[in-house]
């Protein structure tokens, strides 16, 4: 079993690439913006965790998806798997690695990011209202979710995809939709949504990683 | 000729009856051959002969192919994970992420291929060294020349030490210098006894390194053998080249020293001995030498025509083509 070798050398790939750093620190920076422009515009000031909250459900299965297919997509057509695939390794490994490196950085960047509004928040409004924190958490558990399946999501596009502009496109056309499945019990207005979210975004999930794990078991290359 | 009957003998790696379509090209056409255990097997023919897709359904690169392809005894269709403990591989135009440094990149692999950390921490000195990386170990591999990445790609290779090593063009892109490094490298490999088989459009490094040679042209396999053999089969009758200071009459009687089949004079004072098939220069050269000088002819120079790799492999190919 080489997924936990593989896993921490993507996560340290990350790192030495600085995906990381952009990622930690952009995310909160965008939130912050975000409420600066939104107070010049509406003249109210919306609470930070409400707005890192939507920034960060709006951008972050994006972010995974493209940073998914491009990734795969890039390293398959300079022949970088070569090295590996010919080592006793499971080719499902590889896409593992990428798809739970992925998210984890995604998934701490979220949490960095609405813990960054949190703090702003109490600094310039005191202690935080109970509603808030309730929609806080809400909002994380339902962007988790949807980030789950933007990876899946990105990593079949990047096994398909013969260029990356084919794979942003496809990223950007046909993986934003399917991230937005999870939604659905909110979208139909049902009571506690979150546990039938996060059944939807694992079951998606598990399709989607499964559909590109057998096309890239028989990829030729 | 010519190609194997990969059945008739036991090699530790043996291909038989391989094809390759890609879509409606027919990339390989019932490829056979057989590499011996130890032998350095030089793989030659030009661009788009399918020396790379041959390589890739042997590393299990490809797995989508007719025939069978075995190493060490070991079906690659079947058992890839024990085919890949056994095998080294550099690809054509060897890539690595770009975030990787040549220790890390050595690390990963080491560990992919199945060594412990003291394996890795003893191995990985000593191919920087063979490889003059070791001032290098820290750079990131993206920061190298064609060159020295092209070395990363032969130290990762030979990380586990493999049984067989398979490398696709090796020395492209290798300065004079580096190419002698690397043919002294697989030359000391192969006494070691590890397999090799390697690709190559430099003949000459071919015809160094390699003890037998396959030529591949257009999917299919025109001559296997070692260069020897290869000749041989081109031109069954060795030549020997005498070149005279100045007219010789009598250049007919040599056709009466034994095992010289034919004489022909195509200058003046040059003149073509044909010997009989199995007869060898070494053989015949003396008696030539002596009748010459018995006779009064003054002798320049007096040789054994070799026909060299390319005209070997130019000859095999050009047949191809007509």
């Amino acid at each position: 079993m080489q997924l936990p070798l593989l896993f921490i050398d993507e996560l340290q790939g990350f790192y030495k690439s600085k995906v990381m750093i952009f990622l930690w620190i952009g995310l909160p920076i965008i939130t912050l913006l975000f409420r600066f422009i939104s107070l010049g515009a509406t003249g109210q000031a919306i609470p930070f965790t409400v707005i890192s909250t939507i920034v960060v459900s709006s951008l972050a299965g994006t972010l995974a998806s493209v940073m998914l297919s491009v990734s795969i997509i890039n390293e398959k057509n300079r022949h970088v798997y070569e090295l590996f695939l010919i080592r006793p390794l499971k080719r499902r490994d590889i896409l593992l690695a990428k798809f739970l490196s992925v998210y984890v950085c995604i998934a701490i960047a979220s949490f960095i990011s609405i813990f960054v509004g949190m703090l702003a928040d109490y600094f310039t409004a005191g202690a935080l209202s109970g509603a808030i924190l309730s929609e806080a958490t809400k909002s994380l558990a339902t962007s988790l979710s949807m980030v789950a399946v933007s990876c899946s999501a990105g990593l079949i596009i990047g096994v398909i995809s013969p260029s990356v502009l084919v794979g942003v496109i496809l990223t950007l056309y046909g993986g934003n939709q399917i991230a937005v499945i999870p939604l659905v019990p909110t979208l139909l207005n049902i009571s506690e949504p979150i546990p039938f979210t996060m059944a939807i975004a694992i079951t998606v999930c598990v399709a989607l990683l499964a559909a590109a794990i057998t096309l890239f078991e028989r990829k030729q290359f | 000729m010519t190609p194997e009957n990969p059945r008739s003998k036991n090699g530790f790696v043996v291909l038989s009856d391989v094809s390759k379509k890609y879509g409606n090209f027919q990339a390989l056409y019932d490829v056979s051959f057989t590499i011996s255990e130890g032998e350095i097997f030089g793989y030659v023919g030009p661009n788009g002969a399918g020396k790379t897709t041959t390589m890739k359904i042997l590393t299990g690169l490809i797995s989508d192919f007719q025939g069978e392809v075995s190493i060490g005894g070991y079906q690659i269709s079947k058992q890839k994970n024990e085919v890949h403990k056994l095998l080294g591989y550099l690809p054509q135009n060897v890539a690595f992420q770009e975030w990787r440094t040549i220790d890390h990149a050595l690390k990963t692999f080491g560990k992919l291929s199945g060594l412990n950390d003291a394996e890795i921490e003893n191995r990985i000195p000593h191919l920087l060294d063979l490889l003059s990386l070791s001032d290098v170990r820290h750079k990131k591999i993206s920061q190298l020349s064609g060159g020295m990445t092209q070395k990363v790609g032969l130290a990762q290779a030979l990380l586990h030490d493999p049984k067989l090593l398979v490398l696709d063009e090796p020395l492209g892109g290798l300065d004079p210098l580096s190419r002698h490094q690397f043919k002294d490298i697989l030359l000391e490999l192969g006494k070691k006894g590890t397999t090799i088989l390697f690709s190559s459009h430099i003949l000459s490094d071919v015809q160094d390194i390699a003890n037998r040679v396959g030529i591949l042209s257009k999917g299919r396999i025109k001559q296997v053998g070692s260069l020897n053999e290869l000749k041989s089969r081109l031109s069954p009758h060795d030549i020997i080249e005498v070149e005279l200071a100045d007219v010789f009459d009598k250049w007919q009687e040599l056709e009466s020293i034994e095992n010289v089949r034919n004489v022909e004079l195509p200058k003046p004072n040059k003149i073509l001995i044909t010997l009989d098939e199995g007869a060898t220069s070494d053989l015949v050269t003396n008696d030539i030498l002596q009748y010459l000088l018995k006779t009064g002819g003054r002798i320049r120079s007096i040789k054994p025509m070799s026909l060299s790799l390319d005209e070997v492999y130019l000859s095999y190919v050009e047949e191809t083509k007509s």
